[in-house]
């Protein structure tokens, strides 16, 4: 007999007398058994270690059990890795422990059936693994935010992607996630290189609105986007290739139309070229989509154009407005029209620079560039992604948008027997910022200061309960704030000696001057000493989800202040009209976190209007009159100021900004958190650059509080 | 009493620094320069404000001394201390008055990080005093024409306790940086590091896409010296996305989604 045989011989044996040992026999009794150890003696030497140590294991609990396991084991590993063997062994035993015997044996019989269950859990891409990563990705890759959700059908409307729950295409989980991926960046290319322009659209919905058209120009638009994919992002056009791959006939049929349509290869091709080509092509058989190709429904698209054309001509105009008016001055005040004279102009840059998914352009008012501030950039790359340009008509200054900033002199109106009577116990009044006649109306609002009635008490164990994971890293996040301890120099009394003083003292005495006492180091965690007062926006408009996850918001940050033991009060506000302006007080700076301070938390309710001027006057002057060093207002909020009867446009944003001011003169910090999308058109206006932040999903509010509040105290 | 000047990062830039000019800023700084202005340089981290600094340095050929900010620096680690040689005091100067006296540009880089107690050094330097109280000298030096004081701070900082005072910005003359133009940025990366136009031209279109990212992820997208950085890298050999990744992506972010994301941002270009 030569070596090797010999060698397997010994070995067979020796698993034999093992795994009969381990089964206490039970394993003699397979009738298969011969087979059983070959296969073991065949496994690479670590996953023989597994099967070992897990026959044991299971043999202590039930030999017979662990007969059946031996037995099965070569079969597992052959169609799962080590860790899904080792996950199909822990199924087994959980379900020995819980239910016995016969249905442990049952689950180790069910090798092949979890084998196709964990391949599939572990190849598969799915929307929540990748979901948060494409958000950025597609954000990176340029132009306007695009919402990514999941739906039954895949395609995009140009304000969201909808993509499948899963793709489960390939046996590597590598390539079902690039194929998730360039499922996106497709759809994101339609929106970036233009298939669903304004006049596409117009000419798509008018002339080739039936479904052998719409196959055909979503096939020849294919064409061209890979095209522009090709020439903008190389490393993207090398995996489009690869995974555009079908078989020879359908690629065959493929080439014959990119041939065909080579007119739309070009880099100055348009979706409208593209349109000229469909009745060449609706005799010709279809090739079949490519894996990564999804469907089209220009009808989607059209709502979604069309709503934000309104919306953003209405925005454009006024910020147009606002830069006439910025570079107007001060000194040529009103009487002639000053923006007639003015010409403002803008300037496209070389649309195929390709520089990262900027649109780059200049703006002139009579001739001298101004700086494009953010939003405006923004919404102007939004613009020119419909249009390709900026249209004439959104130049025209005259018309005026949907948030018309027609400024109504501000009628001092609601003489209604409702009225609060301003001499009463917790009603005051307050100034108010005109802008349109650039003074203050004295006493204009009347404030009162109301009671929140308790809500629901469960409703914060709910979201302890709902959030717990979430609130253990806000406090672990807060407490490393705590534990940040620094060296204090100069004490009276403290560690160690601080060398630098005692050196300065001593050179004080040998000059003759007085010597100072504080010569010592200590550690101490730096005092905090901030107050915080949080102003909650309690108007109708945020009723649902938004005043749920404020109250959630709250509840969180409450639990991780009671922490820091920074000072802090939190208030709602809303109200109607200048006389009836109300803050809610939920918990003043001297109430502890007490159960009555959370049912009032849970009772916030919307009520009306966001005159915000007047509340933030009144709370920034409670925040004045508490001792810290260091005063911060956070606003929660969805949407611009507004109030019944011209508090809306220009003149609330105005009147807000002033309020702000007079706080920032007090020493206060003012911040605003809001899920307001449009917010960067108004809020750096408001609060300065740096000073607010835009949550884009509302769920993420709680989370999102908590960390901006971390942040800006640290 | 005798003093001893002992030596600082006090030196002339001799040789001309790299230094590509975005708009005016060389201009407006010698002519605040001239009429004896302090100077705050505002702007994002790495778009160029200390080798500004330092090419204005060479360029009105005055030494220069940096003081980089922190949260323990206080007056005194700028004016100046007593110390003890043999059982005698022995006066140093710190940074600043060594600057003061010499006549030089004194640069505090990040200034809010530094001390509160810092601003009372700041202030009478910076109107038309120009004055250094030296307390523990019992001295007022009054700063020759060609002392200038510089000081950078970074906007973009959410946290309340570093905001730099309204009574201390109002003194001094701002200059904004932003980023650099793509063409200014095309020249200041191929020169730096060294790489092709055309990977220059790539890597700022990538910078462009992680700048896309600023506020929905990503506290500030990648800066130029980011962008250079990656070029050296590139310059010696290293495979470009592999270069991004350790460059620029590990420097901007450590959340998984957004690593990934700016890790196939870069495979999409090159």
């Amino acid at each position: 007999m030569s070596e090797e045989p010999r060698q397997n011989l010994l070995n067979t044996l020796r698993i034999r007398k093992d795994l009969e040992k381990f089964t206490a026999g039970a394993l003699l009794r397979h009738p298969q058994v011969d087979a059983v150890i070959e296969r073991i003696a065949a496994l690479e030497p670590r996953d023989q270690q597994v099967v070992y140590a897990w026959a044991e294991l299971v043999g202590r609990a039930n030999p017979e059990l662990a007969a059946h396991f031996v037995a099965r084991a070569p079969a597992a590993f052959a169609q799962m890795d080590r860790d899904g063997v080792e996950d199909w062994i822990d199924q087994v035993m959980h379900t020995f422990d819980n239910r016995g015997l016969g249905f442990a044996v049952d689950a180790v019989e069910g090798v092949d059936e979890f084998a196709r269950d964990y391949a599939s859990r572990h190849v598969r891409c799915g929307f929540d693994d990748a979901s948060g990563f494409l958000r950025h990705f597609v954000r990176g890759l340029g132009g306007r935010e695009l919402r990514v959700v999941t739906d039954q059908s895949t395609f995009t409307d140009t304000e969201s992607l909808y993509l499948p729950d899963a793709v489960n295409l390939f046996p590597e989980p590598e390539q079902n996630f690039t194929l998730y991926k360039l499922t996106a960046v497709h759809l994101w290319a339609q929106t970036w290189f233009g298939t669903w322009r304004y006049q596409v659209v117009e000419r798509l919905l008018r002339q080739y609105d039936d479904d052998a058209m719409m196959a055909v120009f979503n096939r020849l638009e294919c064409l061209r986007l890979e095209a522009c994919i090709e020439r903008e992002l190389p490393g993207l056009a090398r995996e489009f290739a690869v995974f555009g791959h079908i078989d020879a006939a359908a690629d065959a049929l493929w080439a014959a139309w990119r041939d065909d349509a080579a007119a739309l290869l070009d880099p100055g091709a348009t979706a409208e070229d593209t349109l000229d080509l469909v009745e060449a092509f609706l005799e010709r058989p279809l090739p079949p989509f490519k894996p990564f190709q999804s469907d089209m429904f220009a009808g989607r698209v059209r709502q979604a154009l069309f709503a934000r054309i309104e919306r953003e001509k209405a925005a454009f105009q006024r910020a147009m407005q606002d830069l006439r008016e910025s570079q107007d001055g001060p000194e040529q005040d009103g009487e002639g029209d000053a923006s007639e004279k003015q010409m403002v102009e803008i300037q496209m840059g070389d649309e195929d620079a390709g520089d990262g998914g900027e649109i780059k352009f200049q703006v002139t008012v009579d001739g001298e560039t101004v700086a494009v501030p953010e939003h405006l950039r923004d919404l102007m790359g939004s613009i020119m992604q419909d249009f390709g340009e900026i249209p004439d008509e959104h130049m025209e200054p005259s018309e005026r948008g949907e948030y018309s900033d027609d400024l109504l002199p501000q009628s001092g109106d609601g003489a209604a027997d409702d009225d609060l009577d301003p001499d009463a116990v917790g009603t005051f009044t307050y100034r108010e910022w005109d802008c349109v006649r650039q003074r203050f109306r004295e006493d204009f609002c009347t404030l009162r200061e109301l009671g929140v009635p308790p809500g629901d008490p469960g409703f914060v164990e709910a979201t302890l309960e709902k959030h717990r994971g979430l609130l253990k890293s806000i406090k672990r996040s807060f407490e490393a704030v705590l534990g940040e301890s620094r060296l204090q120099r100069r004490q009276s009394d403290g560690d160690d000696i601080d060398l630098d003083a005692v050196i300065e003292a001593y050179t004080d005495m040998v000059n003759g001057r007085e010597m100072s006492e504080y010569l010592y180091t200590r550690y101490r965690n730096q005092e905090r000493s901030i107050a915080v007062m949080f102003m909650v926006d309690m108007s109708g408009s945020t009723l649902g989800w938004v005043n749920d996850a404020e109250r959630e918001s709250l509840v969180l940050l409450c639990e991780a202040l009671e922490m820091l033991g920074d000072r802090y009060a939190i208030f709602g506000f809303s109200g109607r009209t200048n006389k009836r302006c109300e803050v809610y007080r939920i918990k003043d700076f001297e109430d502890s976190y007490s159960k009555d301070v959370r049912e009032r938390i849970s009772g916030i309710r919307p009520k009306a209007y966001t005159r915000m001027g007047v509340a933030i006057r009144h709370l920034g002057q409670l925040l004045q009159h508490t001792r810290a060093r260091t005063k911060l207002l956070i606003t929660l909020s969805d949407g611009r100021p507004e109030d019944y009867g011209g508090y809306k446009g220009k003149y609330g944003i105005e009147d807000t900004r002033h309020a702000l001011l007079e706080l920032k003169q007090g020493g206060i910090h003012a911040f605003c958190v809001t899920i307001d999308n449009e917010a960067q058109e108004y809020l750096p206006h408001m609060y300065g650059p740096a000073n607010f932040a835009v949550i884009d999903e509302v769920e993420k509010l709680p989370y999102k509080v908590a960390d901006i509040y971390r942040r800006l105290t640290t | 009493m005798s003093t001893t000047a002992i030596r600082t990062e006090q030196s002339y830039v001799l040789d001309e620094p790299y230094y590509e000019p975005v708009a005016n800023e060389i201009e407006v700084f010698a002519a605040a320069y001239n009429n004896q202005l302090p100077i705050l340089l505002k702007g994002p981290t790495g778009c160029g404000k200390t080798r500004f600094i330092e090419y204005m340095a060479w360029y009105l050929k005055r030494p220069m001394v940096t003081v980089a900010c922190h949260d323990d620096l206080t007056a005194s680690d700028l004016i100046g201390r007593y110390l003890v040689r043999g059982g005698e005091t022995v006066w140093v100067d710190g940074p600043l008055t060594s600057a003061v006296r010499q006549g030089s540009i004194c640069y505090l880089d990040e200034v809010v990080e530094a001390r509160k107690d810092t601003s009372v050094v700041i202030h009478p330097l910076c109107d038309d005093r120009r004055l250094l109280p030296i307390e523990k000298l019992g001295e007022l030096l009054s700063a020759p024409p060609e002392f200038c004081l510089a000081i950078s701070y970074n906007p973009g900082y959410q946290s309340v306790l570093k905001d730099l005072k309204q009574s201390t910005r109002q003194r001094f003359v701002a200059l904004e940086f932003g980023y650099p133009s793509a063409e200014t940025e095309q020249i200041i990366i191929e020169k730096e590091s060294g790489v092709d136009a055309g990977t220059a031209r790539q890597l700022i279109k990538f910078g462009n896409m992680t700048r896309n990212l600023k506020g929905s992820g990503l506290d500030e997208g990648a800066s130029t010296r980011l962008l250079v950085n990656a070029g050296k890298l590139i310059a010696s050999g290293i495979a470009p996305v592999a270069a991004t990744d350790a460059a620029i992506a590990q420097a901007l972010t450590d959340d998984e989604d957004m690593l990934q994301a700016v890790h196939e941002l870069s495979r999409s270009i090159f």
